[in-house]
């Protein structure tokens, strides 16, 4: 909660440093906020507070989230230090518009009332939709910001339809009272409500871009500035899985056997969609953008055992798949700068340029594809592994298979790393540039040595 | 509340309401007398003739002035829900209303010094 407040008061100031002379200023505020909020959110661990009647309840749950997304936009606006690629809005009020997006994700993560989940969806995604146009003189940038817009006002409002649906039912929006409400019901909920909860599930899949909601992540993907883009499929991300998470585990735990056959569904097609095109793809931008909704797919799966409580596998997963994934865009922020282009060839010959980036994009892409000692690997084993316990045999299978197909594209850049290529130029980098590759790559394998750190947090 | 039979009412009031309107444009459309002619389907019937198209460009300022507008018109009302219930609320209302103002009067600030509401 008071994450939230140094949040938003750190976005104003993040916003009104842009008017000062000296360029470093804003990216200055924005570190030291987000060093605030997450030192004053990690306070609060063990407190479990409620607050404003009972609208936002702080749990160990909402801290470790919000920690999350805290450190993974620390790494994010730190990238914007060495940042090269043209953003044609100053970088103040980009952070600033980045705070706003955080303090609603906090929101996402933190609510115990389906209007704080509508609120928060809407604080996280106004941003976004101004920060996918950033690049104002780029049709592509225009054209992501459009869509995400038109879109995301459609799931907005199929959210909010849900809710409103629920609230007929259950004359509340509190979601443990909708919980009490349902387990009166023994086992026989309204069909008005269980309609409501299918479009809570179409709201939130398309934030989380789960197929079939997925059309918009491609194209707001690869058009957005590529910093932007880093944050949508991090923190957004996280934000979207943590607040589908919580109103499952909170307020449908007791009428599973309704929603388990959707959210699988859901879960194999989002991952094979997204694997299954990600192969086609020529520049490495939308392939994460796919390996996004890949991604997806398999923390969906979490959501079959959610009576064994998979909370800290899908923090776990998160923080795994942030920090690989901060590590791969950081990597091709440079490749975009050096050769001008995000598709595979431009990462020809990196390890003749440069063998540190080579290693580094090495990590990142292994990391991605779950492979042996990395995060990856052990974040896919502990929610694969929850789904077997969980007696969903087939959903493991498909999310194996799946994994299969993935290595192969990740691949292909690691192989175009070490082969040779054109260009020989060496690649500088900057200093704060290369320690967020560090910490990442660091990250990225150290927490696949030790799972333990967080896996035994939730 | 729990069955769908007692949504019935509010579906027949939908099919009242649509009713209401098709019927009567339908009827007005086969029953009214038609008289065209060049003056009656002109848009406007009377007043200074009309020249050129609606639909031309013009500065971007008048939309942002118009948004600034509406965004501080809006934050006045939600003060009126909290005026009435000042007392109730108390001290811990009057702060969050402080707290909501301030942070509008940085975003006017900001658009000030951005100098968005310079016409220059």
């Amino acid at each position: 909660m008071n994450a939230l407040l140094v949040l938003s008061i750190a976005g104003l100031a993040a916003l009104f440093s842009g008017f000062s002379h000296n360029k470093k200023l804003a990216v200055i505020v924005s570190l030291l906020g987000l060093a605030v909020a997450f030192t004053v959110n990690v306070l609060d661990w063990n407190t479990a507070v409620r607050y404003y009647n009972d609208m936002i309840f702080v749990d160990n749950y909402a801290i470790a989230f919000t920690g999350v997304m805290a450190l993974t936009m620390l790494l994010i606006v730190a990238l914007f230090v060495d940042y090269k690629e043209s953003v044609e809005v100053p970088n103040a009020e980009i952070f600033a518009l980045l705070f706003f997006s955080l303090a609603g994700g906090v929101m996402l993560v933190s609510y115990s009332n389906l209007l704080m989940l509508f609120l928060g969806i809407e604080i996280l995604s106004i941003p976004l939709y101004i920060l996918a146009g950033s690049k104002r003189h780029t049709l592509t940038s225009n054209e992501a910001a459009i869509k995400y817009f038109l879109l995301g006002a459609f799931a907005s409002a199929f959210l909010l339809f849900g809710i409103v649906l629920i609230y007929g039912v259950t004359a509340s929006f509190h979601i443990e009272t909708i919980a009490a409400y349902i387990k009166n019901a023994n086992g026989q909920p309204p069909a008005l409500l269980v309609a409501g909860m299918f479009m809570l599930i179409g709201g939130l899949g398309f934030k989380i871009s789960a197929a079939p909601f997925h059309f918009w992540t491609p194209d707001v993907y690869q058009g957005s500035p590529t910093i932007v883009t880093t944050f949508m499929s991090t923190v957004v991300k996280t934000a979207g899985i943590a607040a589908f998470y919580r109103l499952f585990a909170y307020a449908f735990p007791a009428i599973t056997a309704e929603w388990i056959p959707t959210i699988s569904v859901l879960a194999a097609l989002t991952m094979t969609v997204g694997n299954v095109t990600a192969v086609f793809q020529s520049s490495v931008k939308r392939m994460l953008a796919y390996s996004g909704i890949a991604h997806a797919g398999y923390l969906l799966i979490a959501f079959v055992s959610i009576s064994s409580n998979p909370a800290s596998s899908v923090l776990y997963y998160l923080i795994a798949y942030a920090v690989s994934t901060v590590c791969a865009f950081a990597v091709l922020m440079v490749i975009q700068h050096t050769t001008g282009s995000e598709e595979v060839d431009g990462f020809k010959g990196l390890s003749k340029r440069s063998p540190f980036l080579a290693f580094i994009t090495t990590v990142a892409f292994i990391s991605l594809a779950g492979i042996p000692p990395t995060a990856g690997f052990f974040a896919k084993f502990y929610l694969f592994s929850g789904a077997v316990k969980a007696g969903h045999l087939w959903l493991t299978i498909i999310a194996v298979l799946n994994s299969c197909i993935a290595i192969y594209y990740y691949f292909r850049v690691i192989t175009a790393v070490y082969s040779e290529g054109t260009d020989s130029t060496p690649v500088e980098l900057g200093t704060v540039q290369k320690a967020v590759m560090i910490i990442t790559a660091v990250l990225a394998v150290a927490l696949g040595l030790f799972p333990e750190m967080i896996i035994s947090l939730l | 509340m729990n069955s769908l039979n007692d949504y019935l009412p509010i579906g027949i009031q939908l099919i009242v309401a649509l009713g209401f309107v098709v019927t009567t444009m339908v009827a007005t459309a086969l029953l009214g007398p038609k008289r065209k002619s060049k003056k009656k389907d002109e848009i406007f019937e009377c007043g200074i003739e009309s020249t050129g198209n609606a639909r031309v460009p013009f500065s971007i300022k008048y939309f942002l002035v118009a948004i600034l507008f509406v965004l501080f018109d809006v934050e006045v009302i939600f003060m009126y829900p909290w005026a009435v219930n000042f007392r109730e609320l108390g001290l811990q209302g009057f702060l969050e209303m402080l707290v909501f103002i301030a942070f509008l009067l940085a975003g006017l600030i900001y658009i000030i010094k951005k100098g968005a509401l310079k016409w220059e």
